[in-house]
């Protein structure tokens, strides 16, 4: 009777321990398996592709590289002497179609005054009018010709679009710059956010509006920010099919299948810290549930 | 618990470091405990053991969650 106490003892003690063991490993499985974070995050911006919209021989480079600039900063020059000659060319376009004008208006009420007392055919009368609507027209024509140049010599001027910082920038005067040929790289300080490419099996805890913690690679403090929203769709890696062709599904049998990683895009709560950041860097995104959500 | 371990440029997911510590930590308890002569009182002592090794790598996990 005592051996078997001694016994039901000890077997006791073990189970215990093998118990509180199940419960702490249960929590460590849920923790890495199901609780919504992931390691594979990334810093995101938008960035504006600097394209000039005339074509011409840079003349002056205002930034360099790295440089911060606020919207509406002049960038870089192309050389406006084309430009400025194409202006002239205009105004001098508008001013001969001016004076066609003018000189066919001048006809054309002479022959209205003169058409009732039949000294002008009604033929005559009708080619002196239509003389005028072509002269209007031309002078028309012109006048958008004008315009056209002045927004070429305005567009010789590269500004910023947005405020922000450029980078990867190299370009030297001298160089040729062609029209939509980007030039230079700017990153809108405005739009940075955070990109968690959460496994799918982890989802289903992860909604909009959620409180999440961003850590990023080497920075020694956590940002914060919310879930802003989940991708709608990721490519089918399974299917190769064109528009319009038949489906082309590749044949696998895999034992060990991978879950989808869905891009969560996660607005910061400080954008002066967001500031800081360099779209690429790494972070780990953790989606914050109970106590911690705040 | 969700950081990483920076060894040299390589990010180790703090998980694996906790297992090697846990699993140094387990062995010396278990050598203190034969010792003490705990395992008599003991059923079966390589499940002892194993249960152990999960007891501490959990609590290290928890211990270590906000960093």
């Amino acid at each position: 009777m005592k051996l078997s106490l001694a016994a039901s003892g000890k077997m006791l003690l073990t189970l215990a321990m093998v118990g509180c063991a199940a419960v702490l490993g249960l929590h460590l499985w849920s923790y890495y398996m199901s609780a919504p974070w992931t390691r594979d995050g990334h810093i995101r911006a938008d960035v504006v592709r600097i394209a000039p919209d005339v074509s011409g021989i840079v003349s002056e480079v205002l930034i360099h590289d790295n440089q911060t600039v606020e919207k509406g900063d002049v960038l870089i020059r192309i050389d406006p002497e084309r430009f400025r000659i194409a202006l002239d060319q205009a105004e001098a376009a508008v001013a001969g179609a001016k004076a066609s004008l003018d000189f066919a208006k001048n006809e054309l009420d002479r022959s209205d005054s003169l058409l009732n007392s039949n000294v002008v055919s009604v033929s005559r009368h009708d080619e002196l009018q239509s003389n005028y609507r072509k002269a209007d027209a031309s002078h028309q024509a012109a006048l958008a010709n004008l315009d056209q140049a002045r927004l070429n010599l305005e567009r010789s001027t590269v500004v910023a679009p947005v405020s922000g910082t450029i980078s990867n920038f190299s370009l030297r005067p001298g160089s040729y710059a062609t029209t939509a040929t980007p030039v230079a790289v700017l990153v809108d300080a405005q739009s940075f956010y955070a990109a968690g490419y959460f496994e799918e099996t982890r989802l289903p805890r992860i909604r909009p509006g959620a409180r999440a913690r961003i850590d990023i690679m080497g920075a020694s403090a956590p940002l914060y920010g919310h879930v802003v929203s989940i991708a709608a769709g990721i490519e089918d890696r399974e299917r190769s099919d064109s528009n319009g062709g038949l489906a082309n599904v590749t044949p696998t049998f895999t034992w060990v299948r991978l879950a989808q990683r869905i891009p969560v895009r996660i607005g910061f709560d400080d954008p002066e810290a967001a500031r800081q950041l360099i779209a690429g860097q790494s972070a780990t995104i953790t989606i914050l549930e109970g106590d911690d959500a705040g | 618990m969700n950081g990483q371990i920076d060894i040299y440029g390589v990010f180790l997911p703090a998980l694996l470091v906790l297992a090697v510590i846990a699993y140094v930590l387990s062995r010396q308890a278990s050598r203190v405990l034969a010792r003490t002569g705990f395992y008599r009182l003991v059923w079966h002592r390589p499940l002892f053991d194993a249960a152990l090794y999960v007891v501490i790598l959990g609590l290290l996990a928890w211990i270590t969650r906000g960093y």
